[in-house]
């Protein structure tokens, strides 16, 4: 436990006993116990979830599994700015895409991304019920509402002005590129294949994620001797031939 | 025109956020008035003759699920169900938001008439702000009186916990969300036993959405026989719509039940100039669409179940001309993979196969035998699941690939299939 972290934990700690108390169980509290440190800390730090498992009296390992479950709980630093822009159909169906694609454009990233210099962290989210105001969009969870490109350059330049209405998030780590954890093994290691489950990426569908196939169908297309006498046969052929299963046992029976 | 304004009075005209303006329109008189006059049976049977059914999806009838409660001496919850997240819906965000008070005056009558001691309220962890308003309405209520101990010097104690979710669809789900007020995972419980007999912290609980407990005050008010003439035999009272998708005028309306699909749709301002009519997703993500010839059927519980649709939580998402429904199934079934909670296998292999599958449509590069994959993946998923998630994937999808089959032939890729 950091120096900095046990001064913050001794000035939220009379808050925390109140929060509890609210409760008949107190693990009740675990969802406002984590929003609350992720306030003030930007993200729930691992300090935080021992903090929190230890005022709880339950394990680390619980917290954690908890916390993880939950799309708003951020369990590596992310930007000042969260943009979560929403994906849901009836904004999809307003012109959300081209919102979406203008904002990875003026921002230089992608989904579940963080900006180099750490101000702003995208990512697109399910319906946020405000479908009567599409597209909408949260910046910290306070909603922007009726989105056009020109409404998005403004809000942009008054965030890197300072001048932007909502108050930028606490920030206390500088955060990497991306938050979400699955995508750490490959930044640590560096070692999946391309293709492999969880490298998918919605913005590349030609990069490593080709989940769907999107990519490999268009090599074949593109490229037919390369694959001749296999894969396209198999695309072919939706009838595949498997080999006879014969019971043994029935067999010699008869 | 049939919008009438039960629960949304007052909401752009007065600051409804402000208790003092709330009791001077009416405020907290029925909730005065039930524990002075009224027993908790009382309120109880008000609530069975009106009519009211479940307002959050399910339309199961609330006096009814009241009842289920078992008589014995054990503590008992109400927990009002504010995790509003159906794809299209936004009723519960406007009436947090705009009218706070007439929610927790709701949500106090339902906790009297349930004889429970410590409501709780959970709220979506989007809604920040409605948080921020509802936690503010409620202190000025318990400066006010109506919450704490001794209410009116009835001797009756009366608690409110205002709780705020952390992202995930599936706390809408009844015992996901008591499982997420518990502090754990949002994983939802095999049923029975029911909240009613085991819920929060295993003890009898009842979970009501937001509309269906603000819906009391105005039953308490007018009388049971008022909310229980409007509507059809089976479907009583009123209900918010929200309307949304490709119209003039998208919002919520308040429209007696039964109201046909043909007006909801000249309420919202018809379809933009030019536009002809697609498909209307009724109730949400989960329901199936309705097309254009089924725009008399009448907006209630039993007809749009007839119609092989449901009304489930009142969004209703117009789809025009313009629409790509290979990308509109592509979005609501990546959806419900994104919040499948991961427990029950055909939910969540199947979601993520769906989603695979139709992606590859999207970049125009399906499989002849894709088809028919999606049609049976898709009814495989269905009723094999602890929770109805599973389930919401298949009736738009199976509507659209029904109804639209050239737009999904027109993405298969030719060069696969042999001359």
């Amino acid at each position: 436990m950091s120096e900095g972290f046990r001064a913050l934990l001794e000035e939220l700690r009379p808050r925390c006993v109140e929060i509890v108390a609210q409760y008949e169980d107190s693990r009740s509290a675990l969802l406002p116990l984590t929003h609350l440190f992720q306030e003030r800390q930007g993200f729930v730090s691992r300090d935080a979830m021992r903090a929190v498992a230890e005022m709880l009296a339950l394990s680390p390992a619980v917290v954690e599994s908890t916390v993880s479950f939950y799309t708003l709980f951020f369990r590596r630093p992310v930007g000042k700015y969260v943009l979560q822009v929403c994906r849901g159909l009836a904004c999809t169906i307003n012109g959300a895409e081209e919102i979406m694609a203008h904002l990875r454009e003026r921002l230089g990233i992608g989904h579940l991304e963080t900006t180099a210099d750490g101000l702003f962290s995208y990512e697109e989210v399910e319906c946020l019920a405000a479908c009567d105001r599409a597209s909408c969009m949260q910046v910290n969870l306070e909603f922007v509402y009726h989105l056009t490109p020109q409404g998005i350059d403004d809000m942009l330049a008054a965030m890197r002005g300072g001048t932007y209405a909502t108050a930028p998030m606490a920030q206390t780590q500088v955060p990497a590129r991306t938050w979400t954890v699955v995508q750490d093994a490959q930044v640590s290691h560096g070692t999946k294949s391309a293709g492999a489950q969880g490298q998918s990426h919605p913005n590349n569908a030609s990069g490593l994620g080709d989940r769907s196939g999107v990519v490999m169908l268009d090599r074949i297309v593109a490229n037919e001797g390369l694959f001749r006498g296999r894969t396209l046969e198999r695309l072919a052929n939706a009838e595949p031939t498997l080999p006879k299963i014969v019971d043994e046992e029935a067999e010699a029976a008869r | 025109m049939p919008v009438v304004k039960v629960l949304t009075e007052g909401i752009g005209e007065a600051n409804l956020r402000d208790i003092a303006t709330y009791e001077e329109r009416g405020g907290y008189v029925q909730l005065r008035r039930a524990f002075a006059e009224m027993s908790q049976r009382d309120v109880l049977d008000l609530c069975d003759a009106s009519g009211l059914r479940g307002r959050g999806g399910a339309g199961f009838p609330t006096g009814r699920k009241w009842s289920f409660l078992p008589g014995n001496d054990k503590p008992r919850y109400l927990v009002c169900n504010c995790d509003e997240a159906e794809p299209g819906t936004f009723k519960d965000h406007m009436l947090i938001e705009e009218t706070p008070h007439l929610v927790l005056e709701g949500m106090l009558l339902g906790a009297y008439g349930i004889g429970s001691h410590h409501a709780f309220i959970y709220i979506r962890g989007e809604f920040k702000r409605g948080y921020e308003i509802f936690s503010e309405a409620v202190r000025q209520a318990r400066a006010a009186g109506y919450i704490g101990k001794n209410l009116f010097g009835t001797g009756y104690d009366l608690e409110v916990t205002v709780h705020r979710g952390a992202g995930a669809y599936i706390c809408g789900e009844e015992t996901a969300l008591l499982n997420s007020l518990e502090g754990k995972r949002g994983e939802p419980r095999l049923k029975p036993p029911f909240p009613a007999v085991a819920g929060l912290y295993g003890m009898p609980t009842v979970v009501n959405n937001v509309e269906t407990l603000a819906y009391l005050v105005p039953i308490l008010k007018r009388g049971s026989q008022w909310f229980a003439s409007v509507g059809t035999e089976r479907s009583k009272g009123y209900k918010i719509v929200s309307i949304s998708g490709h119209v003039r005028k998208p919002g919520n309306y308040e429209v007696p039940l039964g109201t046909p699909v043909r007006e909801l749709l000249e309420i919202a301002g018809g379809l933009r100039p030019g536009r002809t009519l697609a498909a209307i997703q009724p109730g949400g993500g989960s329901s199936a669409c309705i097309f254009e010839e089924q725009l008399d059927l009448p907006y209630d519980y039993e007809s749009l179940a007839k119609a092989g649709t449901m009304l489930g939580s009142g969004a209703v998402v117009v789809m025009d001309d313009t629409t790509d429904f290979v990308k509109a199934a592509y979005n609501l079934v990546r959806f419900y993979a994104h919040e499948s909670c991961g427990q029950c296998t055909p939910c969540r292999e199947g979601g993520h196969w769906l989603e695979t599958v139709l992606e590859r449509f999207v970049h125009g590069r399906g499989l002849q035998s894709d088809i028919e994959m999606l049609h049976k993946v898709s009814a495989e998923i269905t009723g094999l699941n602890l929770c109805p998630l599973g389930d919401s994937i298949e009736p738009f999808l199976a509507s659209v690939l029904k109804r639209f089959p050239e737009q999904f032939e027109a993405r298969v890729l030719k060069e696969t299939v042999p001359a």
